[in-house]
């Protein structure tokens, strides 16, 4: 039966109209019907391999593959004696192709805030999903042929800009002129949180990128469900995508965290793009059950020779040096579904070096050649098609001069594209090696040959009388293999000066023995011979598997990272000074005792279970919880500001967080225990906040405070009126405090009919008589603070401003909930305090800007004074671990006792961010977020000796020298490595140094920059 | 009595003043390393004329024209702020009051003296914290300008001054460039010009010493500006962080043989303070309340950093000049006591602020600390004044002259405090 469905196929083939309709020019070619590859070391899949195997061939598929098969009388037969046949590698992200049109649009520096596409498209310049990669695909032999000597047989190629690219098509990568290699047009659809080309101005941010790309998810549902009355182009290339697997592009392990929740969000799946350090967030990707495609461009090794420069490299980049190419093998053990791309890889020779690599960190090579054959060819659904050389599969595969997995040596000669092969450097059978006596009419010479067949290089020596080398007269000659022809060119000298000769001849096939003719300098003809007389001693080119020596991933994996997240313990500090900051005050000589995260008892001569409890011995120190920042600008990944629109209040801090921010340990190092991490001030209504808690060596998602309320930057003054961006900047809407105003209200009346619409929906029989209204992100965020379910902290300076907002809420049944910067506090405190509103302040700040010339550092005493709820901040990663001094200064203008000061900087921001019945005191129940001070905490004497946050002990004065060195030990170990890596002859490159970026409240773009004194 | 005189005084600050006057019962820091519990501080005009432990000295009343109990006191000689644009910016953001960086590489020539504002309001809220001269400084190019020495209790800029065009600032290449700018941000990488820019910079003081030594030179009014760093008593101050700068500094002032050259920022100098100390180049340390610039570095190697270069004997004051230096020169104790902090002793912090920033720049033999013969130029605090809850300033005499202890954020206090307990 099987028989008879195989030779009925074979039939159907064989009359089917395979290939072109396009007419030809001149005669028909003939070809044979069936191709055999025979004698070759076949890898059919990652799970089977024919040491000396054949492949029959027919109609651009597989027809048979086994170890010995019958040869069909009339096939075409091709002896691959020795050789390497590999399944084509499969190549899922490359742009290669893809020419983009050059955009001829007059340079501006204004900013352009509407799209310039026009109406029929979707309203936002880098969500494009009717970008089709297929029409913009011309061939790129050079390109072509690349990809091919790696041993790439198929590639995805898509335009990599934009947040919603477009899709991908599948490619056969055939270099040749005649057929068509475009395998499928739409193989896949792309997304990535990177704006691309668009020079609109929204988003300018990360976490603008993330809200853009849900709403245009929203949006494509809404359009999809809704009967609307017009048309988007977008939204209709996006539904003819829907059946596609969709591809994510990363630039870092924390986005694919971030764009995972986007997919869950959506109930999507996305495969993703890595960038090579996964390694470093193994444990949440695990979970993940995801799909990458990790690229293996390693780093190179830097230049270390110049002290004074390798001192600036971040032990980050040295480490992630190191272990880069464990990436693949970590996810391996992890279980993670992996493809590898060899994309940033210019040369076959580097992308054989690095695969060798990863086998010799201990991968097995079938699980490389899997990763680079079926894994991708089932992510993209032609698992049934490519990836394999079984039977009907296609007849794509890279013919090797030898095993490239083991030989360094190796290179790819031909490449079958659904069974037409295509040579790329011809098999060089002969081997040329080892040392010869050239013979010439009046004298004997050694020449001796080193490195490959490929890339031979050739000494020529004098002899002595006895016919031995003169290792002293050595000299290069240029030696060239073609075929059997060789050429040899010699340049000397004798008394009359410098000359060349060229010898020319025929080598024997085994090698051994050369023959020929030179043209000599005066013209005449000379014969030459040359005669193995020492073979090359055989090189080791045995693959050692067994893993390198290497330094382990921290967490994070930068200075000061940890081997492993840090354990809560059970902790006793006995007599201690306790900063309670409830009713009794300031007590002496009290223990406190830690258990499961919580403070579980206080008082004097506490029994606990010694065994598992540890003992701080506190006498003489200050215990207080932890300091809260109400304003912080720290761990924050590309971009503080969504400043592309007046309001943006679907951005989230939260959604970018990056727990690899050096500034989370040194921030514990000053008590810091909990942060509001807060969007900047560039526009009024600016974007959800982060509130974590300073879990140095988690990820985000566990840092953020689990059920903590959502708070929303606002902003007024200078900085949303983009007062001090320059005389281009006028155009954005407000430009004045009027303009602020309106905005608000205008925002306000939409959500509150927003959200009508939706509680219309909701209340009235669901989905029948009213179609579902549009989700909108920003709407639905102004709404929850209409229905108080979200709070507001404003960055705000002067009276005016801060009395308009007041009024706005008051209008819109709302409580503005703090006043952050509010340096004109004290001008108005009264109200604030009718209004309800805290105030969360600098200490001393003034004069940076010209709405802060009546600031004055009594503005807290008399806020506090008068009833306000006040906190101090930082804004500043730096002064962020000094707010003990900063609320310090509260005691000194304007005569706060020190206990009110100390609040200032604990309770009052945990009441501020609603979370003071977790936070803010030393009372049993609370979380144990607790700093123990070497001195009174408010005294420029006090130190940190211990920062705890649930019972964890984050920063350890005693274990400060021996993490410092730590880093140095690491340091001095890598750089080590990196000196022998180049005397191994590795390339190294030179040190750039990125500057570490700081954010404040008006720091924009992607990257921050501290521009000065506009806070 | 001293609570009488000390409001008499706010009302006409620098009007009236004692001929001679004691002060009892205070502790005198006086500047340089030294400590006297409850001391005796007598003024005579505008100089101090008595030094001493008052357990061991019998005084003489009728000698004196005043005698003010400051007893729990703390006495210190006038805090000096360096390398600062104070009196030269008066709200960062506005660029009409910025007046401390004009067009040009070289410009030995600007003096920041005659663009010093007298009446600034920065000024104002920073003397009220002890912190009582400052160095106008200017900014920007290869050469800034030259720097002077300005009180900060005066009526116009030549009242001000203590010490004009004190020393020019050069601004030392950078061994690292890049960074590009906020929109376009690019890879800081080492400074392929750096050499060239080296040789650019020793050009120009070649060409200037040339002129200097010259018998008739053509005049030229920058290299006339160069003519006091050679052999007057004029400083070079050199900005320079980083440790290949820092080697290159020492080598540059070595060859030029400048009388008074100084190293001013010296992020890395803790690394090389023996060189510094043989080469004689003190420092003007960077702003300490600074995060460690190298990933790595120990979390509090700015707190520490004064502490490193005093243990390397190395002669050093404490500065802050970086972002919102102008305001942030009242914070300058704190600085200091952040550094007692991290190491120094409470003296060694107190004369890092006075009498080392004096001796850098020059005014030793009048100002920095409290000795006889010196100016009388010092305040009283309730309190230690390097502590934020404890540096309570009330009273304070500059050549002598009472001024005084308040300042218009104060008064903008008591307005708004009054306006609340109307109600």
């Amino acid at each position: 039966m099987k028989l008879i469905t195989a030779l009925v196929s074979f039939l159907l083939m064989t009359v089917s109209t395979f290939g072109q309709y396009k007419p030809q020019n001149g005669v028909a070619t003939s070809k044979s019907e069936i191709t055999a590859i025979t004698n070759a070391h076949i890898y059919v899949s990652s799970t089977q391999e024919f040491k000396n195997g054949s492949i029959l061939i027919n109609e651009g598929k597989v027809l048979k593959i086994g170890k010995k098969i019958k040869i069909p009388k009339g096939a075409n037969v091709f002896d691959l004696q020795g050789r390497t046949v590999l399944p084509a590698f499969i190549e899922l992200n490359s742009n290669i192709g893809i020419v983009k049109q050059k955009k001829e649009s007059p340079r501006s520096y204004r900013p352009q805030i509407e799209s310039n596409k026009g109406s029929s498209f979707y309203w936002n310049e880098a969500v494009h999903p009717e970008v089709d990669a297929s029409l913009m695909y011309s061939k790129n032999k050079a390109a072509i042929k690349e990809i091919n000597q790696k041993g790439f047989g198929f590639f995805v190629s898509h335009s990599n800009e934009g947040i919603v690219r477009g899709t991908g098509l599948l490619v056969s990568a055939n270099g040749d002129n005649l057929s068509s290699d475009i395998v499928s047009p739409k193989i896949a659809s792309y997304f990535s949180l990177s704006k691309g080309d668009s020079k609109q101005s929204y988003p300018s941010s990360q976490m603008g990128s993330i809200a853009l790309l849900r709403q245009s998810f929203y949006d494509f549902q809404y359009y999809s469900k809704s009967d609307l009355n017009f048309t988007d182009l977008s939204m209709e290339a996006w539904k003819s995508q829907m059946q596609l697997p969709r591809f994510f592009q990363t630039a870092d392990k924390l986005e694919i965290l971030r764009a995972s929740k986007i997919a869950n969000e959506f109930n999507s799946s996305f495969i993703y793009l890595g960038s090579g350090n996964e390694y470093e967030a193994i444990d949440p990707l695990k979970k993940l059950n995801s799909k990458i495609v990790v690229p293996i461009n390693f780093p190179d090794a830097y230049d270390v020779s110049d002290p004074y420069i390798s001192r600036l490299i971040p032990l980050s980049q040295l480490k992630h040096w190191e272990l880069a190419p464990l990436n693949f093998k970590i996810l391996k053990e992890n279980n993670i579904e992996v493809a590898i791309s060899s994309s940033g890889l210019k040369s076959a020779d580097q992308f054989w070096k690095n695969i060798r690599l990863i086998i010799q960190s201990g991968v097995d090579k079938t699980d490389v050649l899997k990763a680079l054959t079926e894994t991708p060819a089932s992510f993209i659904e032609q698992g049934e098609s490519m990836g394999r050389l079984e039977k009907d599969m296609l007849a794509s595969f890279t013919v090797f001069s030898s095993d490239p997995f083991t030989d360094k040596n190796a290179k790819a000669n031909e490449i079958w594209l659904k069974g037409e092969r295509k040579s790329l450097e011809p098999f060089q059978e002969i081997e040329v090696k080892g040392s010869y006596h050239l013979n010439r009419p009046n004298n004997r010479f050694v020449l001796e040959f080193s490195g490959s067949t490929q890339r031979l290089k050739v000494s020529l020596f004098d002899t002595d009388l006895d016919g031995n080398k003169v290792d002293s007269t050595k000299t290069k000659a240029a030696f060239k293999l073609d075929g059997n022809d060789v050429t040899l060119t010699l340049k000397r000298a004798d008394t009359t000066g410098k000359f060349a000769e060229v010898l020319h001849g025929k080598v024997t096939p085994n090698g051994a023995v050369m023959e020929g003719d030179i043209v000599l300098k005066d013209g005449t003809w000379e014969k030459w011979s040359a005669i193995r007389f020492l073979d090359s001693e055989k090189e080791d080119l045995d693959i050692k598997t067994q893993a390198i020596q290497t330094g382990k991933c921290w967490f994070p994996n930068v200075s000061y990272g940890l081997d492993s997240a840090l354990q809560q313990e059970s902790i006793i500090f006995t007599n201690a000074t306790i900063w309670t900051n409830e009713a009794e005050g300031i007590v002496n000589e009290m223990d406190v005792l830690v258990e499961n995260g919580k403070i579980s008892r206080i008082g004097k001569g506490l029994r606990f279970d010694s065994e598992n409890v540890k003992v701080i011995d506190a006498s003489g120190m200050h215990l207080t919880s932890g300091i809260i920042d109400e304003h912080s600008h720290i761990a924050i990944s590309k971009g503080v500001n969504e400043s592309g629109q007046a309001i943006s209040a679907e951005v989230s801090i939260a959604d970018v967080v990056n727990s690899d921010d050096v500034n989370i340990y040194r921030q514990l190092a000053g008590g810091v225990t909990c942060s509001q991490l807060l969007h900047g001030s560039a526009s009024p209504v600016g974007g959800q906040s982060a509130i974590v808690k300073l879990k140095w060596g988690e990820f985000p998602e566990n840092m953020l405070i689990q059920n903590a309320p959502g708070f929303i930057k606002f902003a007024l003054g200078e900085n949303v009126k983009q007062s001090n961006w320059g005389n281009f900047n006028t155009v954005r809407f407000p430009q004045t405090r009027m303009g602020v105003e309106q905005v608000f209200y205008d925002g306000f009346h939409r959500a509150r009919i927003y959200n009508q619409e939706w509680e219309n929906y909701l209340k009235k029989n669901k989905g029948k008589s009213i179609s579902e209204p549009r989700v909108d992100l920003e709407l639905q965020t102004l709404a929850e603070i209409l229905k108080k379910e979200r709070f507001i902290t404003c960055h705000s300076y002067v009276q005016s401003e801060i009395n308009m907002l007041m009024h706005v809420a008051d209008s819109m049944g709302f409580r503005v909930n703090t006043f952050t910067h509010i340096l004109e506090g004290y001008k108005l405190a009264d109200k604030m305090r009718e209004h309800g509103v805290g105030g969360s302040t600098f200490s001393d700040w003034w004069a940076y800007k010209y709405e802060v010339n009546d600031a004055i550092p009594y503005n807290a005493s008399l806020m506090h004074d008068n009833g306000v709820v006040v906190a101090i901040n930082s804004d500043d990663a730096e002064m962020g671990r000094r707010l003990n001094q900063e609320a310090a200064k509260g005691v000194k203008y304007g005569g706060m006792s020190q206990e009110d000061a100390w609040k200032m900087v604990t309770l009052n921001p945990a009441k501020l961010l609603h979370l003071d019945d977790r936070m803010g005191s030393v009372k049993v129940g609370k979380d144990a977020d607790l700093v123990l001070w070497t001195d009174n905490p408010l005294s420029i004497m006090a130190k940190v000796s211990k920062t705890i946050i649930d019972g964890t002990i984050y920063f350890d004065s005693d274990r400060k020298t021996a993490m410092e060195n730590r880093n140095i030990e690491e340091r001095a170990r890598i750089i080590q490595k990196m000196i022998l890596n180049r005397e191994a002859g590795n390339p190294v490159k030179k040190y750039e140094h990125k500057k570490e970026k700081f954010y404040h409240c008006d720091s924009f773009g992607e990257e921050g920059e501290t521009s000065t004194n506009t806070h | 009595m001293r609570f009488y005189l000390g409001f008499f005084f706010l009302l006409v600050p620098g009007l009236i003043f004692s001929q001679k006057i004691l002060f009892k019962g205070a502790d005198l820091h006086i500047g340089n390393g030294e400590f006297i519990e409850n001391g005796l501080l007598g003024i005579d005009g505008d100089r101090i004329v008595l030094v001493k432990k008052a357990l061991i000295s019998s005084i003489n009343e009728n000698k004196w024209d005043s005698i003010i109990d400051v007893s729990g006191a703390q006495i210190y000689p006038a805090f000096v702020n360096t390398n600062n644009t104070l009196g030269l910016t008066e709200i960062d953001a506005v660029r009409a009051t910025r007046d401390f960086d004009d067009v040009g590489a070289f410009n030995p020539h600007l003096r920041t003296q005659i663009a010093f504002n007298a009446e600034s309001k920065v000024g104002e809220t920073v003397r009220t914290n002890g912190v009582m001269i400052t160095q106008a400084t200017p900014r920007g190019g290869i050469i800034s300008g030259a720097s002077s020495v300005m009180s900060l209790f005066a009526w116009n800029w030549e009242d001000a001054t203590v010490l004009a065009d004190d020393g020019i600032h050069v601004n030392w290449p950078s061994s690292t460039v890049g960074g590009g700018w906020w929109a376009e941000p690019k890879p800081k990488s080492r400074n392929k010009e750096y050499s060239a820019q080296k040789a650019e910079l020793r050009s120009f003081f070649d060409m200037s010493k040339a002129y200097c030594e010259s018998k008739k030179p053509k005049f030229d009014q920058r290299l006339e500006a160069m003519k006091k760093c050679f052999s007057g008593n004029q400083r070079v101050y050199i900005h320079a962080n980083e440790l290949q700068q820092i080697h290159d500094v020492i080598d540059f002032v070595t060859e030029m043989n400048f009388p008074f050259p100084v190293l001013v920022g010296g992020y890395d100098a803790h690394l090389v303070g023996r060189k510094l100390k043989d080469a004689k180049l003190p420092v003007m340390l960077k702003r300490i309340h600074g995060l460690p610039q190298l990933e790595g570095e120990a979390t509090d190697l700015p707190y520490k950093s004064a502490t490193l270069l005093s243990e390397q004997g190395v002669l050093f004051c404490l500065q802050g000049a970086g972002d919102m230096e102008a305001m942030n020169a009242r914070n300058l104790p704190f600085i200091a006591g952040t550094s007692m902090a991290y190491g120094l002793t409470e003296e060694q912090a107190v004369e890092s602020i006075s009498l080392s920033p004096c001796k850098i720049m020059g005014i030793d033999k009048d100002y920095g600390s409290l000795e006889i013969d010196k100016k009388a130029t010092f305040f009283v605090s309730r309190g230690n004044a390097l502590d934020m809850m404890t540096n309570k300033v009330t009273m304070i005499y500059f050549d002598g002259k009472s001024e005084s202890t308040s300042n218009f954020q104060e008064a903008l206090y008591l307005k708004y405090k009054a306006k609340y307990s109307e109600r």
